[in-house]
């Protein structure tokens, strides 16, 4: 594991000073039902900021969100959590905040009682201003009396979220908390967690979609089939998956010219002709994206159509892990 | 890295469709040109699939713990009687047993009919309830399969697995009888005039019991709503006909007692058998006996037969 | 105190679906339905043993049953109960709310129940109304002790109803006739006996009053212990 990617996995953002106890941390844990290996030696640290659980559907992402929500027991190694385990340890719930994906809220409950009632929960002294603060902060106010029975996904996560962070938690673990908003409540939800991670919150949310990570992260863990394939600064992984071999389809009206001319290119270490079509490997994204253009206009060639081919996350995925 | 998808890579490539803006590849798809088995295939296949689920064949070992512990106590008695009678016959005691064994066709009814209800109360959601609660009824509908049909072979599939749990002890105790006998022919001699009755009696038993549970399973896709109230169907009416019949003996109690699942197989048995009803209630009413079979029946037969209506009106 | 407040205020919403609510009306109106009938056509029937029947060996178990198998079965199946295990309280204490509202609840439906038709069916000699009042008395503790049981079974399975009503039928019901020993293991044995120590008329008892109070106790106390050891080494199933 520890050879893939960045070897050193400590990931720091936004303050300058590493705490000396990280936020987050994962000590070479594993997990496993039966013979079924969920999560596997993981090890990374993290501190205040955003960070990404990038993953296909399938690689782990829960679990290993359940594991450092203390809801799931580790099979080897320990979850940290501001230096403790949250496994067994009712009271490090003070610090926690968790937003799950699946988990339903009570129907018959209103947003407002639902918010309230975690808040009550965590022992906090004046929980209807709380509740009332939150859900301000989600921006559902105007259907917090209404039971969540009647809720659209997305103010259902809204409403999650607002109980997950009712007691102004240190860390903030979201699973999926993307899935069912429209792009105006994407925004919202994104700016939301930006300004926690500037308040000096430490949140990790899972996605599998590479784009969202992309603009809210400024650091990332990757899992690819219960391994941790890739962790870091998000740009110097993101360069890490766009810097491995491509295959570009081009259509153009004269793909022998265009090929023979991108050949001469240094970024370029292959090219073949196919039923009109031309496909080109590259080793260098960018380079190759910027080339392209200036080529086909010296030499005169119209493109009509230029695509990458293996553009989904998976192949990504299974590129970082076999590095 | 599974190589990139290229025309080339696909053996029938020269059927590709290829345009300007984007291309079809022929990956080998065919449409199904062989015989098509239709409704009757498709309804037994649903009747199979439902006997087996009963059983939680199919699905994980928890499901199965329910209706093995139930079937598995539902026989055991039978076994433990062949087994007794056949140490007694070896001891020169069997005929000083005969009689005094509490496990015997007429009273086998007596020991099980707990266990069978509870065999409904557990299982009968699993078949029923499911389906609903996963929304996955359209799928069964946009088949050959007709609505009366899932119905049918649904309940079909349930009142099945209860006449096995019900009927195997029954053949287990008549082979043992038969084998324990000094000479199998008298055995076979002796003992066969039961076989149609406690035949008849199972066939009743698993269609009532199994007729009641699928139409309050198919009206209450909850689980835990659905056991409860096949439970409270099959417990509460003997005792409140029996505190009626305590109260005024009469005619009140004589008609609810037709309402009872449990007070009607009783009495159906014990006329079948010829034998005494050990509920003196049930005794002092002083019902005919063919009009306990023949509420047993109409009480099978009306609960399929809203069963299906049920399934016939459900809005999807 | 105001954090155990809502965890008894989240258990009680829990707890009133609609058709939960008929069906326990629907089961709590039998014996009272069948006073009401004594009343009108008249009869003298034994108080005991319509109060044994009706309510010691049926409505008392199935009332505790959806009762106690609701509180923590219905949140774990709706995947609700992560909502209270994330929070800062220990577990036990979430173990103790879920008790207390299935054993507060049950007796809500029992004990009137009970005096209702007790009254309706023994009248109000002294004679009738004590054995009334001891079954009363009996039941609330019957009944909260089957309804901490069925937590706790509901702690340990998903199919705590049908576990349940194998407890109730066949432990209690069809074995407890063959085998004597299971008397001290059956709630429903410990009630007749507090019955009976109460000074209530019953017809064959089993245990002696203070052993039935001693069981009733033990019940709680280990069904507590059992939901409390269970929810702290609760895993979160599911998702990936």
């Amino acid at each position: 594991m520890t050879e893939t990617a960045l070897a050193p996995t400590t990931v720091t953002t936004q303050t300058p000073t590493i705490p000396a106890v990280p936020a987050l941390a994962a000590q070479h844990v594993s997990r496993w039902y039966g013979n079924v290996v969920a999560i596997n030696d993981v090890t990374f640290a993290l501190g205040p900021g955003v960070t990404g659980l990038l993953g296909p559907n399938g690689a782990g992402k829960t679990t290993l969100l359940h594991l450092l929500a203390g809801l799931l027991r580790p099979s080897a190694g320990e979850v940290l959590v501001e230096g403790e385990t949250a496994w067994q340890r009712p009271a490090m719930y003070r610090r926690i905040g968790l937003v799950p994906e699946r988990e339903s809220v009570h129907p018959y409950l209103t947003g407002f009682e639902f918010v309230r009632l975690n808040a009550q929960l965590q022992g906090l002294p004046d929980a209807t201003a709380a509740a009332r603060r939150a859900i301000a902060t989600v921006e559902l106010e105007d259907v917090a009396d209404r039971p969540v029975g009647t809720y659209s996904k997305g103010m259902r996560q809204r409403t999650k979220l607002a109980g997950a962070l009712v007691h102004d938690p240190s860390v903030l673990l979201l699973d999926e908390p993307f899935n069912g908003l429209d792009p105006r409540q994407r925004l919202h939800m994104m700016s939301l967690l930006t300004t926690m991670a500037e308040a000096g919150t430490t949140i990790l949310f899972s996605s599998h979609i590479l784009e969202e990570v992309e603009r809210l992260a400024e650091a990332v863990l990757v899992v690819y089939a219960g391994r941790l394939a890739a962790a870091g600064d998000f740009r110097s992984i993101r360069r890490l998956m766009t810097d491995r071999p491509h295959t570009f389809l081009v259509r153009s009206s004269d793909d022998r010219r265009l090929a023979t001319a991108l050949l001469a290119d240094p970024t370029v270490f292959g090219a073949e002709l196919g039923l009109d079509l031309l496909s080109v490997r590259t080793s260098d994204f960018a380079a190759f994206t910027r080339a392209l253009p200036r080529v086909a206009r010296d030499q005169g060639v119209t493109l009509f159509e230029v695509g990458p081919t293996d553009d989904s996350l998976e192949s990504v995925f299974s590129y970082l892990v076999r590095r | 890295m599974t190589e990139p998808l290229r025309p080339t890579t696909i053996s029938v490539a020269p059927t590709a469709a290829t345009g300007p803006g984007g291309s079809i590849y022929d990956l080998g798809y065919q449409s199904y040109n062989g015989a098509r088995l239709g409704r009757r295939a498709a309804a037994t296949a649903l009747y199979r699939y439902a006997f087996r689920e009963a059983f939680g064949v199919g699905r994980g070992g928890r499901a199965k713990i329910a209706p093995l512990i139930l079937g598995g106590l539902a026989i055991l008695p039978a076994i433990l009687a062949v087994v007794v009678a056949a140490l007694a016959a070896q001891a020169g005691a069997g005929d000083a047993l005969e009689g005094r064994v509490p496990v015997r066709y007429e009273t086998y009814h007596g020991l099980t009919v707990t266990l069978l209800m509870l065999f409904c109360a557990a299982q009968a959601p699993e078949l029923f309830g499911r389906d609903q609660r996963y929304g996955v009824l359209p799928l069964y509908f946009s088949r050959a399969l007709t609505r009366t049909d899932y119905a049918i072979a649904k309940v079909a599939g349930l009142m099945s697995a209860l006449l096995v749990v019900d009927l195997l002890p029954q053949l287990i105790l008549f082979v043992g009888r038969v084998l324990v006998a000094p000479d199998p022919i008298t055995g076979l001699h002796q003992e066969a005039p039961a076989v149609p009755r406690f035949v008849l009696q199972c066939l009743l038993t698993a269609g009532l019991l199994g007729g009641i549970a699928g139409l309050i399973a198919a009206w209450t896709p909850r689980r835990a709503y659905a056991t409860a109230m096949i439970i409270g169907a099959s417990i509460i009416p003997p005792i409140v006909v029996a505190l009626v019949a305590s109260l005024n003996g009469g005619d009140t109690a004589r008609i609810i007692i037709l309402l009872s699942p449990g007070d009607i197989l009783d009495g159906a048995n014990a006329w079948l058998f010829g034998s005494r009803v050990d509920n003196p209630i049930l005794a002092s009413l002083d019902i005919p006996g063919p009009l306990f079979i023949a509420t047993a029946l109409a009480g099978a037969v009306a609960t399929v037969a809203l069963t299906v209506r049920r399934y016939r009106r459900i809005v999807l | 105190m105001s954090v155990f407040r809502a965890l008894l205020w989240i258990t009680v919403r829990v707890l009133l679906g609609r058709r939960r609510l008929l069906l326990m009306l629907g089961l709590a109106a039998v014996p009272v339905l069948l006073g009401v009938l004594v009343q009108l056509r008249g009869g003298r029937p034994d108080v005991s043993r319509v109060l044994g029947i009706l309510v010691v060996q049926t409505v008392m178990p199935i009332v505790a049953l959806i009762l106690g198998t609701a509180t923590l079965g219905s949140e774990i199946e709706d995947g609700t109960a992560v909502f209270l295990l994330v929070k800062p309280i220990p577990r036990w204490v979430i173990a103790l709310s879920k008790l207390v509202v299935a054993t507060i609840a049950t007796a809500l439906i029992v004990v009137p129940v009970t005096l209702l038709t007790g009254i309706l069916v023994g009248g109000s000699g002294s004679a009738a109304m004590g054995t009334t009042v001891a079954f009363a008395v009996a039941s609330l503790a019957g009944g909260a002790a089957y309804a901490a049981v069925f937590v706790a079974l509901s702690s340990l399975t998903a199919r705590a109803l049908v576990a349940g009503l194998v407890y109730v039928l066949l432990w209690e019901g069809a074995l407890g006739g063959l085998l004597e020993g299971t008397r001290f293991l059956s709630i429903r044995q410990a009630t007749l006996g507090l019955v009976a120590g109460l000074g209530g008329e019953v017809k064959s008892v089993t245990i002696d009053g203070g052993v039935a109070v001693i069981v009733l106790i033990a019940a709680v106390i280990l069904s507590l212990t059992i939901t409390s050891w269970r929810l702290v080494s609760f895993e979160l199933r599911g998702g990936d």
